[in-house]
């Protein structure tokens, strides 16, 4: 009995004790809970400073953390906590995964400036490098490759060949991502690091390959030949690799195709496909020889002619435009994009309306990716407008667009417009002129002329649409539209009298100094087949000289210098009113309207008169006269003209220097020139060769031999690269549940993405690849004799078909199999690390 | 990375250079996600990864604000460490991420405080990655269930006439997959040639779209969005709402009315339906009456603002008639259009008729749930006047 009141007494004192300390720990519980909001320790005054050494020295982990977490608000808001270093070190071989991860991101930040303090904690990587956790090996190698300290770079080289061989692909990713940073610490180093990349070229897992891609191209980009043997190989991985990983990989199957294949682009005009391209190709030729461009034209043709020619795609080249393909599909635009670079750079041009559609979808994502994408569109339509012509309602502008996609918008309707569309172009171009944004307009205006001149047959309708514009109650409109018409009227003197005449009767309305001036300039250039309004004209333009802006009255100058050049000085009153303008323009506050004054009486009325009425030396000023005629537009070639100033009557000449011929001014697309560099690239955004930006090598002129790339048939990757794990290539875990249930035929290759990318031994060749899926669908449950057999397989016709028919009833055998399938890919197979999985698949 | 809002944010470039610099950001949220670069790279592969890192703290936090980023800037500081390793992206699949970091929710918080100092040590280490890295491992449910969320997006151009200049449907399947194992499924459409042009997720192969027209796919586990599509619509599609418009333009003001009414929607409501028409900055002041919902009028961005509600179908169009005076400087409004903007939304309607049907299992023993809900939006949707 006694027994048992004293057990009930320490029971109860137990419980009493248990209770107050579950009560301690939940009240201390239930302040830390509070606090779990991780802002407070952005809160840095100087007594939490003071906490902090104390709480890293702490025994307990919860503190530690504090500390660390402390500290790292710290670094975020840019104060040197450095002098920590040796306390934060000590917590490397920490215990607790949270407490190291924290530890880690300081040293990374920190270890520059403390090297001797970062050596201490050297050897726990170096231990953690043999850890049996793979996160743990990566985490390791990652920091220790990441301290900037170069006496270590031997270390860091030892671990990366350690974490070479890994089992682990992910610890295998990260060994190559080390691999760069390795060599930025010690370029010294370089020779061990190719080796070391060109092994691992060889790795099979979809999962490894992207990085040790981006290790080559930052290291040895030029090393090329490298690659010869795992060309095949990477084409053929491309489908399943992650996101990141096909950006790099096709970045050096570019390269390398620049290098490897001839030139299979074709022009242009060589479209002969399709009927419609060939259309294109035609308004194209109209309009080259439009600008009078033959000789270019004509190369250019017979190039085409010999291209059509030698036009054939290496086999293998096809085969990565082929591979590429369905990653137009990708989620990621950059991926998309990539594969946009792919085609323009090397497939035949025919290929490339494939990039139209896929391009246009990435309009509807983030704004700023719009804006890349527009800006590489206006480079692919400058090249090749049929790729987006069918496209351009998507092009139009949104009231809600911001400036830099709308602008970008107008140029690539107006490259892409075509007979087909023009119609619907011009008149959404005519909507936005009725926008309140003034710029917007002055562009759509611009848009619209340029449309006119690269579709001559649109130009009749598009001058109505300018003019019309012109007597808009809007200035800037009228002035924009004036300033387009005269542009066209240039390419197209044909049309000019009428035009002018209409613009002449707005003269009166159009009070926009740029509209005066360019009609002012429009009917003197053509003044001789206005001998009526001509002289009108320069009668109202005297009358309200004094009221004009200075470009006008610059232009009426020369106006009046043209009509006296044309009727010649026989006419009284053209000579008067002349002479009047000119005395005006005489006193006129601006120097520029009196220099051209002065140069234009002496040109036309000769020096006699000029001596009379200026009073200064002749030589100087005819001499200055000359500078400025250089400068002013107007007077094309003064060169010509034999300068000597006894001899040479300059008036007898006036006709000839003032009513030359003036060149029609070419409209270039604001654009222009982006298409010299790479699509996806920053250069071609910005429009300028960015620091770092490399051009794509030319093509060779002969055909580099295409046997090296067969070499790797005969290469067999070690054993840890064949592990299949990795993005995509779910045959992995398919083959892992043929291990377990027995197995049903063919279910390796059910997994499989892309049905035949089951990746093989090294590299086959193209025929034998394109079968293996058939072979597996025979094959045991073992992973190496599958393999063997593949390499082996002879060579008899594709019969994808059949694969694929397989795969469905794989499929439908699976839903029978159920039950018998049932948990085991799930928790067993996966928290196994890959490596072991595969060893298992093996036995 | 800095927060940071300007009043004409929106018109940044993306890209600001420098002669040695070019500084590439992304507005999204309010924030600023600032990169500066100083040589050569694809900027579309910088602009996707802050998006996708923005993506995954909205995974991670719920929602993305300044106050968010200050409340887990450690858990942002070990996200960026794992995404990024030097300049190069590492991890972006939410999946492995969380594996690797791990997402603070209420129960692990309650769970770590009430052990207090112990079980932070003993922390179980994250074993390692799947074989998919989309795909956790080890995941377990007690009811399998996967739902499907098809939000279309139309985004047009109507003109004055009611015809649609521009007009084209964009599509998304969301999806929340609460799937236990490693489940491999296939979803087939019943008119999947509707689609126009699409992308998947990863996780989506891409030749049995391209041979069987079904998305054969292991989910990853929680949301994703399984793909997107676009739909062209033909020009002379039947838009399930028509604006009409009519404006008065006298010499110092202008009356204005406008109709709306519904086409085409099978029946269904228009729901959230709301009307903004951005006015000349010269606007002066406005009045207007409106049969169905409340207006307001922006005096400083000069917008007017029609909050409509919800339209039945066969009742009342609703109008909002009224007239505005324009200040002094009227110069260019004379000629000027006006942009209106319409959003509204429709439950189970799919305005292409995208529909789903079959959801196929593979690999695992369970029948899962498979819940498809359709909603068609108004995207980019503007009348002009």
């Amino acid at each position: 009995m006694y027994n048992m009141d004293a057990y009930l007494k320490t029971l109860t004192s137990n419980a009493v004790k248990l209770s107050k300390k579950m009560q301690d720990n939940l009240a201390e519980g239930t302040r830390d809970f509070r606090f779990e909001n991780q802002a407070h320790f952005l809160d840095t005054n100087e007594d939490k400073m003071r906490e902090i050494r104390k709480n890293l020295d702490s025994k307990y982990e919860k503190e530690k953390l504090d500390g660390l977490k402390r500290l790292i608000a710290m670094i975020s808001k840019g104060r040197d906590v450095s002098e920590f270093f040796p306390d934060v070190v000590k917590n490397v071989a920490s215990n607790s995964l949270e407490v190291r991860k924290l530890v880690y991101i300081y040293i990374l930040r920190y270890a520059e400036q403390e090297q001797d303090l970062a050596l201490l904690s050297i050897n726990t990587f170096q231990k953690d490098l043999s850890d049996k956790n793979q996160l743990i090996r990566a985490m390791a190698l990652r920091v220790m490759s990441g301290i900037r300290v170069p006496v270590i770079s031997p270390i860091v080289m030892l671990g990366i060949k350690k974490c070479v061989t890994d089992l682990s692909p992910y610890v295998r990713k990260i060994a190559a991502h080390a691999i760069p940073k390795c060599y930025q610490l010690d370029p010294a180093q370089k020779d061990a690091l190719i080796d070391i990349i060109s092994t691992m070229l060889g790795d099979n897992s979809t999962y490894t390959i992207g990085s040790v891609i981006m290790a080559f191209n930052q290291v040895c980009p030029d090393r090329l030949d490298l690659i010869h043997p795992q060309y095949r190989k990477l084409c053929k991985m491309l489908v399943d690799m992650d996101e990141w990983g096909q950006i790099t990989a096709m970045d050096l199957l570019l390269r390398y195709s620049r290098t490897q294949f001839l030139n299979p682009i074709g022009k242009l005009s060589a479209t002969p496909t399709t009927r419609v391209k060939k259309e294109k190709s035609n308004v194209k030729s109209f309009y080259s020889d439009d600008d009078s461009d033959v000789s270019h034209h004509s190369s250019r043709s017979s190039d085409s002619e010999s291209d059509d020619e030698n036009n054939s795609v290496d086999p293998d080249l096809a085969f990565l435009l082929k591979c590429a393909l369905p990653l137009l599909q990708s989620r990621n635009s950059q991926v998309v994009l990539s594969v946009a670079k792919l085609y323009m750079h090397l497939a035949p041009a025919q290929d490339s309306y494939k990039i139209g559609r896929p391009l246009i979808r990435l309009l509807r994502t983030h704004r700023e990716i719009q804006y890349v994408v527009l800006n590489n569109i206006v480079a692919i339509a400058s090249q090749r407008p049929y790729v987006f012509d069918q496209f351009y309602q998507h092009f139009f502008v949104r009231s809600t667009d911001p400036a830099f996609i709308r602008n970008l918008k107008l140029d690539i309707l107006t490259l892409i417009a075509s007979e087909s569309n023009i119609t619907f172009i011009l008149r959404e171009l005519q909507e936005y002129v009725k926008s309140s944004n003034k710029d917007f307009v002055t562009q759509a205006i611009e848009a619209i002329g340029r449309c006119a001149s690269n579709i001559p047959a649109m130009a009749e309708s598009c001058l109505g649409g300018l003019l019309k514009l012109s007597y808009s109650k809007s200035d800037s409109v009228a002035a924009q539209s004036v300033v387009a018409i005269r542009r066209l009227l240039q390419q197209r003197p044909g049309d000019c009298i009428y035009m002018i005449t209409q613009l002449t009767k707005a003269l009166d309305e159009i009070t926009e100094s740029l509209a005066r001036a360019n009609i002012f300039w429009l009917v003197g250039q053509y003044c001789s087949q206005l001998s009526t309004v001509a002289p009108d004209v320069l009668r109202k333009a005297a009358k309200s000289f004094c009221s004009e802006s200075e470009s006008s009255k610059l232009q009426i100058l020369t106006l009046g210098g043209k009509v006296v050049a044309q009727e010649g000085t026989s006419s009284k009153t053209i000579n008067l009113l002349f002479q009047y303008v000119l005395n005006m323009a005489r006193y006129d506050l601006d120097y520029n309207v009196r220099d051209r004054a002065r140069f234009l009486r002496v040109l036309v009325y000769g020096e006699q008169k000029s001596k009379k009425i200026s009073s200064g030396d002749h030589g100087q000023e005819v001499h200055e006269d000359e500078d400025h005629e250089e400068h002013e537009d107007q007077v094309e070639d003064v060169g010509g003209f034999e300068y000597n100033e006894k001899e040479l009557k300059l008036s007898d000449h006036v006709k000839a220097i003032l009513l030359s011929d003036k060149p029609a001014p070419v409209q270039e697309n604001p654009s222009h020139g982006r298409e010299q560099y790479k699509i996806g690239s920053m250069s071609l955004v910005l429009n300028r060769a960015v620091a770092g930006y490399e051009p794509l090598p030319d093509w060779p002129t002969t055909q580099p031999d295409p046997s090296v790339r067969r070499l790797a048939a005969t290469m067999e990757a070690p054993g840890y690269m064949n592990d299949r794990t990795g993005f995509g290539s779910d045959s992995v875990y398919a083959q892992s549940r043929q291990g377990q249930s027995g197995g049903f035929g063919g279910s390796g290759n059910n997994g499989s993405r892309y049905g035949q990318t089951t990746a093989g031994p090294g590299a086959q060749s193209l025929d034998k690849f394109l079968e293996s899926s058939e072979e597996e669908t025979d094959s045991s449950d073992e992973t190496d004799s599958d393999e063997d057999e593949t390499s082996e397989e002879e060579d008899s016709s594709g019969e994808e078909e059949t694969s694929e028919e397989e795969e469905d009833e794989d499929e439908e055998e699976e839903e029978d199999d159920g039950d018998k399938d049932e948990g085991s890919s799930s928790e067993e197979e996966a928290i196994l690390p890959p490596s072991s999985k595969r060893s298992n698949s093996r036995r | 990375m800095a927060a940071g809002e300007d009043v004409t944010r929106e018109d940044v470039l993306p890209i600001i250079a420098s002669p040695k610099y070019q500084l590439i950001n992304v507005y999204r949220d309010g924030l600023t996600y600032l990169s500066p670069v100083t040589k050569e790279v694809d900027p579309i592969m910088v602009f996707e990864f802050l998006h996708r890192f923005s993506d995954i703290m909205l995974e991670y936090f719920g929602q993305v604000s300044e106050t968010v980023i200050k409340e887990n800037f450690v858990t942002v500081y070990q996200l960026l460490e794992e995404m990024m390793d030097d300049g190069f992206p590492l991890t972006t699949e939410p999946n492995a991420l969380k594996e690797i970091v791990p997402a603070p929710n209420i129960l692990s918080k309650v769970i770590t405080t009430m052990g207090a100092t112990t079980s932070v040590s003993t922390r179980k280490m994250p074993h390692g990655m799947s074989n998919l890295p989309w795909r956790k491992a080890g995941v377990k449910y007690t009811s399998n269930e996967i739902f499907f969320d098809i939000v279309e997006e139309i985004d047009a151009i109507v003109d004055s006439t009611g015809k649609a200049v521009s007009c084209e449907a964009h599509g998304t399947i969301q999806t929340n997959s609460r799937l236990s194992g490693m489940p491999d499924l296939t979803l087939s459409f019943v008119n999947p040639r509707l689609v126009d042009d699409c992308s998947f997720h990863p996780s989506v192969r891409f030749n049995k779209w391209e041979s069987d027209k079904v998305l054969s796919f292991v989910p990853p586990d929680g949301h994703f969005r399984l793909m997107s599509y676009r739909v062209n619509l033909p020009s002379q599609q039947n838009l399930p709402v028509q604006v009409k418009p009519s404006f008065n333009i006298g010499a110092n003001g202008a009356k204005f009315d406008i109709t709306v009414s519904l086409r085409n929607t099978d029946g269904k409501p228009l729901e959230n339906v709301v009307l903004t028409l951005p006015l000349q900055k010269s606007t002066a002041s406005l009045t207007a009456t409106c049969n169905v919902g409340q207006y307001m009028f922006d005096p400083v961005g000069k917008v007017l603002r029609w909050d409509i509600g919800k339209i039945l179908p066969r009742e009342r169009a609703p109008v909002i008639s009224g007239s505005f005076g324009l200040g002094a400087s009227s110069d260019a409004t004379v000629n000027s259009g006006f942009n209106i903007g319409l959003e509204f939304l429709i439950n189970s309607h799919s305005l292409s008729g995208l529909k789903v049907d079959v959801l196929k299992l593979f690999n695992e023993g369970y029948k899962p749930y498979k819940g498809v809900r359709t909603m068609t939006k108004a995207g980019r949707y503007q009348v002009r006047a």
